[in-house]
This record gives C-alpha cells, sequence and structure tokens, in this order.
C-alpha cells in the first residue's frame, strides 16, 4: 500500500444483486420433465453413433455432435449410486436441511449419472455402489425434483 | 399455394376490402388487374368509396395490369423486395398505367401477416427466479476516504501529478497517464450542469432490485474548481427537470447550464446517498 | 503501438448465423448455439475434429449462468478440445474474432472456431448492463446502455430539426435494410411519410433517445471458423482474410466518473490507426461496404463521422443524401444492422460475419448491388470499447 493513503479510510458496504430471470428448458428438457410429473417416468436420449444413453437427454451428442432429439429410450426408475457427497452446512439456496446426501446415480441403462438427492438412509451409511430407486414427487413439479429423491432398495 | 414470407399472396387479395381506406382514393375510378403467375388474377374495381376485388381469369378492361410471380409480389407486399429493382431484374413487368398501382400503397392499409395459427404443441416449460445474492463491497482508502469527505458535506477529488485532471469519485490513479495519483483538493460543491440523462425508461436498481421511478435526471455538473471533462456524476431534484437548463461546449463556444448546489441529506453514511440529488442554485 | 505484422494469414472459412428472435422457447442455450454451430461447419464442410480450439463469449449477467461454457459443451463442440471463454461487454464478438485471429496468425492453432451467443429473453438486460457499473457510485445512476448523449451531441452541433431527421433517416434506412434480411429481429417495413410522425410518438426513453432508435434485444448465436492461409485454401474456394484489426478502449469513461461524451472517441482513435497502419488514404473510397455495431440510429450517425475520418456535416450528408443505403456509395449495414437484431454477446460477431458474406457474395436478399472486395466491420462495447475489422477478398494487400 502506497504510504500516502490511510488505512483508516477502508470500510464495506453492504451491496445486493437482484435481478429477474425466465429459464427456457427448451423442447428436449420439456419432455424430460413434462413425462417425469405426468407419467412418472424417467426418458433418456440414445445417440445411435456411439450408442450412449443420456439422462437426462439432451438435444445433441457433445461427443459425435449429431442431432440426438427423437431417439428417445425409456428408462426404469433403478440405478447405483456412482459417487456422493455429504453436505453439512445450511445455506438458502439449498434443498434441504443439513446433514443431507447429493448423489450421482446412473440409472440403470443409462450412460451418464444424474444428480440428485439421495434420502431414507443414515448418511454415514452412504457408500458408492448402493442400489437405489426413485421417489416421484407428490405434487407435481416441472423440474428435476419431479423426482423428490432416491432412496435404496 | 405457396408461401413466401410467410404469406399466402391469396390472403393479402382476400384482406383488402379490410384494408380498403376510401379517404385515400378520393374518388379515384379505376380497374387493376393482378396476373401472379402461379397464384391466379384478380380484378380491383375502385369506385368512389367502393372498392371490389374478385378472383377471375379474365382481366379485360383493365386500366393496368401488374405482372409478377408469387414470390416477387408478396415481397413488394411486405416492403422486402424494391420494385425499382424487381423491374430490373425482369421480375416485376406493368402494362398499362403503371403509375396506377402505386396509389394502391395510399389506397390500403399496409398488409401485414396473419399471426400464424397455435398449433397444438407441446407444454414448453419455463422456471422464472428472481437471482439475489447479497454482497459487501471494500471501498478501499482513496474511494473510502471521499465516501468519508461526502458524510462531512465535501466533495473531494484527486489529482493526477502529471496531467493534473481532476477525478471525482477518485481512483488510486491517472489511467490516462498511468500515474498513482496522489493530492486532493476541495471541489464544488456548487456547480453547472453540463449533461442530463432525462430518463424515462423505468430500470431496475441492481443494488435493491426495485424499480427505479421515473422520471428521473441523472446528471453530470461541472463543480467549481473543475473543467472539461471533469464532471461529477449525480442526480436532479425531480420536480426540476424540465427547469435546469444544461450547458453545451461546442468547439470554443460554451453556453453555461444551470447552478446547481446539493441538497445533503441530514443523516449522512458516507455512501452516495449523502447527497440527495442536486437543485438549482437559487435564493 | 506495439504492432506487429502477423505470421500468417487468416481466413474466414466457414459462418454460421441462427435466426434471430425475441423467444426462443423450444430451445435452452447450448441448443440454439448448436444451431450456429452447426451451420458453421457445414458451410465449411467440416466436421468438429478439424477444430483445433474453440472460443466462447456472451455475458454472464445476461443470463445468470456462471461460467456458460461448461453447460455449453452440449452444443458448442468444445468437449475434449482446447478452449476459452472472452468476455468484454457488446464488444465480446469482437474480441471473439479478434483472439482467434491472433490465435490463427500467431501459429498456435490452425483451426478455430468461435462462438458469440445471448439469450435475452432469459434475463433482464438493462439491469445487467447497469452491474457492469461501480457499485458504490454509477449502479445508483446508470440505466443500461440508455443514454442520449449522441442526440444532444448532434442536436447542439447541427439543430433539433436537422439532427432528429438524419436519425430517423437512418433508422428507416436501417428497417429497409432489415426487411430484406431473413435472420432480423425486427423489420417493420417503415415507410418514408412516418418520419414526422415517429419523431413525436415513439415512445420516450432518455432525452431525444425513443424507442424506434435503440435497438432490440434478441435470442441468436453466431458461429464463425477460422484457418491459417494454407488450410483455408484447402477448405474453401472462398476464404475471406482478416487483413487487420484493432482493439482500443477508455474504460475509465463510464465506469466511474467523469461521464461526459468523450471528446476523442476511441472508434476515431482506431479508425486512424488501423488506417494508417493499412496505408488507406480516404476510407469512404477504400471500402465497399462497412457493418457497424450501431446500438441506436443516434449512434450510428454520430459515428459514421468518427469512422470515416470525416469532418463538418459529411457524416450527416451521408444519411441525408441515402449514401448509406444498400445501392448507395457508401452502403451501411445491408443486414439492418443492430437495430434489426441484438444477440449482444453474438452481435459484434454478426457485423464480421455478415460483412464476409458480402465478400463472397451470399449474403442472401441483402447482397449488395455491387461487387465488394473490401469490407470494414465495427465492434462496440459499453465504456467506449471498440473492435474494427478490415476485411479483404483477396489476399493482395502484401508491400504495402
Amino acid at each position: 500500500m502506497h504510504p500516502n493513503f490511510d488505512l483508516s479510510d477502508c470500510y464495506t458496504i453492504q451491496g445486493k444483486l437482484a435481478l429477474p430471470y425466465t429459464y427456457f428448458a427448451g423442447s428436449v428438457g420439456s419432455i424430460f420433465l413434462t413425462t417425469l410429473r405426468d407419467r412418472r417416468k424417467i426418458m433418456g436420449i440414445k445417440c445411435h453413433t456411439c450408442g450412449k444413453v443420456f439422462v437426462p437427454p439432451r438435444q445433441t451428442c457433445e461427443r459425435c455432435l449429431e442431432d440426438i432429439r427423437d431417439q428417445w429410450v425409456e428408462l426404469g426408475d433403478t440405478g447405483t449410486l456412482e459417487n456422493f457427497t455429504v453436505v453439512r452446512y445450511a445455506d438458502r439456496h439449498l434443498p434441504r436441511r443439513p446433514p443431507f446426501v447429493l448423489g450421482l446415480i446412473r440409472l440403470d441403462g443409462a450412460d451418464t449419472p444424474l444428480l440428485h438427492l439421495v434420502a431414507g438412509v443414515v448418511v454415514d451409511r452412504v457408500a458408492e455402489g448402493l442400489r437405489v430407486r426413485a421417489v416421484f414427487a407428490a405434487q407435481p413439479e416441472n423440474t428435476i425434483l419431479g423426482i423428490d429423491h432416491f432412496q435404496p432398495l | 399455394m405457396t408461401i413466401y414470407f410467410d404469406v399466402a399472396v391469396a390472403d393479402i387479395f382476400a384482406t383488402m376490402p379490410r384494408r380498403y381506406r376510401p379517404e385515400g382514393a378520393q374518388g379515384l375510378q379505376t380497374t387493376l388487374g393482378y396476373d401472379i403467375r402461379g397464384e391466379g388474377r384478380w380484378k380491383l374495381t375502385l369506385a368512389g368509396d367502393r372498392m371490389e376485388i374478385e378472383s377471375t381469369g379474365d382481366l379485360s378492361g383493365c386500366a393496368a395490369i401488374l405482372c409478377a410471380d408469387g414470390e416477387t409480389f408478396a415481397g413488394l407486399t411486405l416492403g422486402r423486395i424494391d420494385p425499382n429493382e424487381a423491374m430490373r431484374a425482369g421480375k416485376l413487368q406493368l402494362e398499362g398505367d403503371g403509375e396506377a398501382f402505386a396509389a394502391t400503397y395510399r389506397i390500403f392499409q399496409k398488409y401485414s401477416p396473419p399471426i400464424p395459427a397455435i398449433q397444438p404443441s407441446q407444454e414448453l416449460l419455463v422456471l422464472k427466479k428472481t437471482i439475489s445474492v447479497h454482497q459487501r463491497f471494500a471501498t478501499g482508502p482513496v474511494f473510502g476516504k471521499f465516501l468519508m469527505g461526502l458524510k462531512n458535506r465535501k466533495i473531494l477529488a484527486i489529482k493526477c501529478p502529471s496531467c493534473g485532471r481532476l477525478q471525482s469519485p477518485p481512483r488510486e490513479a491517472c489511467a490516462i497517464c498511468r500515474v498513482r495519483n496522489s493530492e486532493w483538493v476541495e471541489i464544488g460543491p456548487k456547480g453547472e450542469m453540463r449533461m442530463l440523462e432525462y430518463c424515462y425508461y423505468a430500470s431496475p436498481d441492481p443494488l435493491t432490485g426495485e424499480t427505479r421511478e421515473t422520471p428521473y435526471g441523472a446528471i453530470g455538473i461541472l463543480l467549481d474548481g473543475c473543467r472539461d471533462e471533469e464532471v461529477f456524476w449525480h442526480l436532479l431534484r425531480p420536480d426540476q427537470l424540465d427547469k435546469a437548463r444544461r450547458g453545451i461546449v461546442l468547439g470554443d463556444k460554451v453556453i453555461h447550464g444551470s447552478r446547481l448546489r446539493p441538497v445533503w441529506n441530514e443523516t449522512r453514511t458516507g455512501s452516495i446517498d449523502d447527497i440527495l440529488f442536486f437543485e438549482i442554485d437559487e435564493a | 503501438m506495439g504492432y506487429r505484422k502477423k505470421n500468417r494469414h487468416v481466413g474466414i472459412v466457414g459462418i454460421g448465423t441462427t435466426k434471430f428472435s425475441s423467444h426462443r422457447e423450444e430451445v435452452n442455450q447450448p441448443e440454439m448455439i448448436h444451431e450456429a454451430v452447426r451451420q458453421a461447419l457445414d458451410d465449411a464442410g467440416l466436421a468438429i475434429d478439424d477444430i483445433d480450439c474453440v472460443l466462447h463469449g456472451n455475458m454472464e449477467l445476461f443470463e445468470m449462468v456462471h461460467q456458460p461454457d461448461l453447460w455449453h459443451t452440449l452444443g458448442s463442440g468444445a468437449l475434449g478440445r482446447d478452449a476459452l471463454r472472452l468476455t468484454t461487454g457488446g464488444t465480446t464478438g469482437g474480441t471473439l474474432v479478434g483472439a482467434a485471429d491472433n490465435l490463427v496468425a500467431s501459429g498456435m492453432y490452425d483451426t478455430v472456431m468461435a462462438i458469440g451467443f445471448e439469450k435475452l429473453q432469459e434475463g433482464h438486460t438493462t439491469g445487467g448492463i447497469t452491474n457492469m457499473a461501480d457499485p458504490l457510485w454509477a449502479r445508483k445512476l446508470q440505466s443500461g446502455a440508455l443514454t442520449d448523449q449522441a442526440a444532444c451531441k448532434l442536436i447542439a452541433e447541427f439543430g433539433e430539426e436537422r439532427a432528429r431527421r438524419a436519425a430517423m433517416t437512418y433508422r428507416i434506412i436501417m428497417d429497409q435494410h432489415a426487411c430484406k434480411n431473413p435472420n432480423s429481429h425486427r423489420a417493420f417495413g417503415l415507410s418514408w411519410d412516418q418520419i414526422d410522425d415517429l419523431m413525436k410518438t415513439s415512445p420516450p426513453l432518455i432525452g431525444d433517445l425513443r424507442l424506434i432508435h435503440m435497438c432490440s434485444q434478441s435470442d441468436g448465436a453466431c458461429a464463425i471458423i477460422f484457418a491459417a492461409e494454407k488450410k483455408a485454401k484447402d477448405i474453401t474456394n472462398w476464404p475471406v482474410w482478416i487483413r487487420d484489426h484493432i482493439t482500443v478502449h477508455r474504460e475509465e469513461t463510464l465506469n466511474l466518473c467523469n461521464n461526459y461524451y468523450p471528446t476523442a472517441t476511441t472508434h476515431r482513435f482506431a479508425a486512424a490507426q488501423l488506417y494508417a497502419r493499412n496505408g488507406i488514404a480516404d476510407p469512404l473510397a477504400y471500402f465497399d461496404v462497412f457493418e457497424m455495431y450501431d446500438p441506436s440510429a443516434w449512434w450510428g450517425v454520430d459515428w459514421l463521422r468518427d469512422f470515416f475520418l470525416l469532418e463538418g456535416d459529411a457524416h450527416l450528408r451521408l444519411v441525408e443524401e441515402r449514401q448509406i443505403a444498400i445501392d448507395g456509395r457508401m452502403p451501411i449495414n445491408p443486414s439492418g444492422g443492430v437495430l434489426a437484431a441484438n444477440p449482444i454477446g453474438a452481435t459484434a460477431m454478426v457485423r464480421v460475419a455478415e460483412a464476409a458474406k458480402q465478400i463472397r457474395g451470399n449474403a442472401g436478399p441483402h447482397q449488395i448491388p455491387k461487387p465488394v472486395r473490401h469490407a470494414l466491420a465495427s465492434s462496440f462495447g459499453g465504456t467506449m470499447w471498440t473492435v474494427l475489422f478490415m476485411l479483404e477478398k483477396e489476399l493482395n494487400w502484401q508491400g504495402v
């Protein structure tokens, strides 16, 4: 710091950044979420070039860069926990009170893991390889929280 | 039937009766023919405040006939194709009194394409969210000293040791000379209005998320002791928006703006709000 | 200036632009981007594996997605490739092109794809721009990119009547161009007899800046593929060469203090430097087309003076005599310019894309009716930030 500056003049001011946003799921994303909501089915999309099944689905295979939007496949609601973390702090943007588990779940028949909540199990008992099943939300939900959480089989 | 520019040629003719403006026709009496290749032929009869458009194979008796393909005609109607260019390219031919067609632009309201029928489409989901993040901003020593000055009803500027220009609010460095500013001087607090943004548009104040009240005036004030572009940015008293004049510099000529003075906030905390606004300096 | 010549020439070999629109509910961000990427790859006849590096740019606060380039690999083709993200406000698209030019010219990469995008329907544009201002001072005062300083300046110099009429004349010429461009977001079909009416009835935004003068908020994306000379000639029969580009900025203008129309603009400074080092004595005579980043009709009129280094009222006369029209002496924005569509992170890049397509001769219905060999394209960012490009049809300027 330059000697001419007086640190006694330094202080902080409270501020805020608040703006409205509107996000569009798009055609593919909307089919995925409305099917989840209305039919309680988890849909994926398969790339016929590389053979990968993506959940959540996407319009383009980012590996082959091919349009795969119509190549829907229906998946079951069971899968395997591939990785997880235990959230142990509270914040207003978090979906649950701590402690809770965020897991990467690979549904049977899918090639990509889905990020979701794992509940119905003691936090310290959660382990990779755990077999889980989707529990659908009681109330209709237009987000990925149409699945309320995954719980052990 | 082909669609050009989202428009069916038949629709242009079908909407003519409701687009008719008799006041534009001014008693004009004539019959015009339209020969649109691949689409059909239409005959337009204008008689005083009445008009008639009929789809007919027979264009005999027309004072003038316009011949074009469907794309050219749709493009001309929408203003997407220039008539002179279309003539030059041989895509538009006029037989007889060609001027008569120019008059139709006055006689009919501009054609606008139909709003596409809403197809029974899928439900498209949308997520609306006001994202709000709390922040804490550090003033640093230079801005902090300036804001503390406001708290004490003083407007401070920092001076470049090289070019001598004043910056207020101040910065640590003069970005033009690339040297560290060092000397503080007090400026104003009165000055002359040099810039006025008379804002009607209600934009959100990102510091609060609240929509600003309009109209408001964001102003640049050349405070006493400053020169050229060294204006100070703040607000004008809302009820003086139409009263205060802004000064202008045009080459060597200076037209002076209204003299302004700050109105200080009773409770000052060391922030931009320590000055409520500037008002016209009169007794 | 520390200007160095390029190690090798850089050509534009593929161009993709989406249709611009106020709403794209049927696609999310990476899906919209992919439309431009796919078009650019197809235009160049390349596969994604032919691309060495992907550049990506927009403004975070417009969509409020942090590090959007990560999500956007679902459409950008950047997966497993070298990639950079750039953001410089309104100039983002120009900075992307400039960076691609540098990366290829330096020898770092042979083939680079740059992608600019914005989905402005998803956020609040003016609120987002206001956040660029200093939080302790100017955020309270600034209203995004809306300002009438150019109007004030023109009115002070040329009188209300002449200045207002020139701005509306400019606006209507741009609308006529926009009507020819199938990608336009806004094309009203304005006619000359509406000038007097619009000058009075269009809703005022700030001072003399009315809604009709201002650019839109659009959704859309643009992708351009660049290649080194040898590769460019292999890829396509009609590469468009980037002869030179310059970046000039003056960030203190609006950021914190001294918010006053600067006496020497970055546009004029950039133009003077660029022409001098390329031996362009008379830019009006040299260039066949100019795609200008014109956020409002007032700025459009005012900046003609700066970009062509004009004096007096020469810029006004260009407008009044309609010489800037598509068939005029100096066609400005045959695409309709920023007034026709403004997907901000893509906008400056669309200027380069449109100028390049004019040189290729395949701009579409808004192709200008005379041969185009030399094109100028500009970018503008909030705090008087300029990126200016010279594009050429032929590789014949060596030795200048």
